[in-house]
């Protein structure tokens, strides 16, 4: 399946706010309202089977911060990136982990890094981090003992 | 501090208790606690709590220029560390649009199947311990020890090698390099026979691992669980025949699968795969091209602003890494995908109703390796 072929069977199912072809890889940004109808239409009929992780891009200067779901399919080998934009101040977007159960621990990670909420998730705790650390991979985040590498 | 806990002390019945496994347990291979729902000897639920070496390593990468992040990516998985080199360089050179030339991708692969040899037959060791067997290590070990000289002699480190580089590799391979290694896979196959005889296919080992900890193959793809774990569970997916990357489709090799997905079947599925590893490294010895071992990259590498996941199928399944250029001399973000991260979040689904026991015979056969984790 070609990148355009892909991006107009999306559309038909989800709302498409942008969307662009970086190395051969579709990247759409998808409103968080139809994320997880298009997530399990994409499981279902197009074969996308595998998510390979999920994770999170904080750019401060358009105030957003993108939740990325990075999906394959071992069937037909394409691959496809969903991205969904989310307030840097009220950063919360419902949980896919019922739909990849790979996503519950892809997530819980992202929430402690980036300081996401995933509504109606299992297992909203932290992973990884103790909770004195808040998104430490903000680009604007320091605390108190973080000192500069040098060069 | 608040403390992290999974079940709540008004969850459990009046027969249950919690049991923390860990962090300094050594039958978890390094430092992970797991939080046991226990009825008598009979593991209810199990909650992992990965994160007591998290290094920050993503956030590091932020900070660093591209070929500077390239040391830290051995420092993950120890045990494979040309693996996590591969990805991280193979999404960089895809977003410059660097061509390696033949003979860097050649030792690239003879690299990535050595670590995958050193590192199944550290699980062998490893596992041994585990289960109460103590002779595998020795012969393990001896076997690992030939290679860790051989990658020394052409890296100048035995653990975390930094071998590869943006482009290439940073060095050729040195004299009796290839001799050496001829001389390691003579005997390697009758070796494998041998250890297969000795521990794998042993009665008391099979009446311990045969049919323990069976992961369904929906269950396996639901979960990301990826490598020897998801082929054991009926799935032929490897990523070096899927989606071949640095020259893979030039070696022809079987990709090994089994049927149950129990713990058996995980380990048949390793040592098999040192068997085919060994092929594939007597055809890159032998079609050993000559040329040029590196690509001419920049001396200050920035990529054209876009993002690149790149993926290649190391020991313990797929290893990721995603980056992130904004067109400037350090990587936007990086994010790694480590296949034991993914493996050990499906440990739960393995484990209900086994005994406490069995519960060491379940995760030493997942082979996971924690500093990927917690990265």
């Amino acid at each position: 399946m070609t990148v355009r072929e892909l991006l107009e069977k999306i559309k038909q199912k989800a709302e498409i706010e942008d969307s662009k072809e970086d190395l051969g890889v579709l990247n759409a940004y998808v409103k968080p309202s139809s994320l997880r109808s298009l997530l399990i239409y994409m499981r279902d009929s197009l074969g996308f089977d595998w998510m390979s992780f999920m994770t999170a891009l904080d750019m401060p200067q358009e105030n957003t911060i993108e939740a990325v779901y990075e999906l394959f399919s071992n069937s037909s080998k394409d691959s496809a990136r969903i991205k969904v934009k989310l307030s840097r101040q009220a950063a919360e977007v419902e949980t896919v982990s019922d739909i990849y159960r790979t996503a519950e621990w892809h997530e819980r990670e992202a929430a402690e890094m980036f300081g996401i909420t995933f509504k109606n998730h299992p297992h909203p705790e932290n992973l990884i981090l103790t909770p004195d650390i808040k998104a430490p991979l903000r680009k604007d985040f320091s605390g108190g003992d973080m000192k500069r590498m040098p060069e | 501090m608040e403390q992290k806990t999974a079940f709540e002390i008004q969850e459990l019945t009046s027969d249950e208790y919690v049991l923390s496994m860990g962090p300094q347990h050594p039958a978890t291979h390094g430092v992970l606690r797991i939080l046991l729902r226990m009825d008598g000897e009979v593991v209810v639920n199990l909650q992992p709590d990965p994160g007591y070496i998290h290094s920050s390593i993503e956030k590091i990468c932020e900070n660093r220029k591209y070929d500077q992040v390239m040391p830290y990516t051995d420092r993950m998985d120890y045990l494979s560390a040309v693996s996590y080199n591969l990805a991280y360089a193979l999404a960089v050179e895809k977003l410059m649009g660097l061509e390696v030339p033949n003979r860097g991708r050649h030792i690239r692969v003879i690299l990535a199947e050595m670590n995958r040899i050193m590192s199944h037959l550290l699980w062998f060791a490893a596992y041994g311990i585990d289960m109460g067997a103590l002779t595998p290590i020795w012969y393990a070990f001896r076997e690992r020890e030939n290679l860790i000289t051989l990658i020394e002699m052409q890296t100048g480190n035995r653990l975390t090698h930094h071998a590869l580089r943006i482009g290439g590799v940073k060095n050729d391979l040195p004299t009796g390099f290839v001799e050496g290694l001829n001389k390691f896979l003579e005997n390697f196959n009758d070796m494998v026979d041998e250890y297969e005889a000795l521990f794998i296919d042993n009665v008391i080992f099979k009446a311990r691992t045969k049919s323990i900890g069976v992961l369904k193959k929906e269950n396996a793809i639901s979960y990301g669980v990826t490598g020897p774990n998801l082929r054991a569970s009926g799935c032929d997916i490897d990523l070096r025949k899927l989606a071949p990357y640095s020259g893979y489709e030039n070696f022809s090799f079987e990709v090994c699968s089994e049927k149950n997905g129990d713990s058996w079947d995980r380990c048949k599925i390793r040592m098999n795969e040192m068997r085919q590893s060994a092929s594939i490294l007597r055809q890159a010895i032998d079609t050993l091209p000559e040329g040029e071992i590196s690509a001419k990259a920049p001396k200050i590498i920035k990529p054209t602003p876009g993002g690149c996941y790149a993926k290649v199928e190391g020991p313990r399944g797929e290893v990721g890494a995603y980056v992130v250029s904004a067109g400037t001399d350090k990587p936007y973000r990086v994010k790694f995908r480590s296949p034991s991260f993914s493996n050990l979040s499906a440990l739960n689904e393995m484990c209900a109703g086994v005994k406490i026991a069995d519960l060491v015979a379940i995760m030493g056969s997942l082979d996971i390796v924690i500093p990927e984790i917690d990265r």
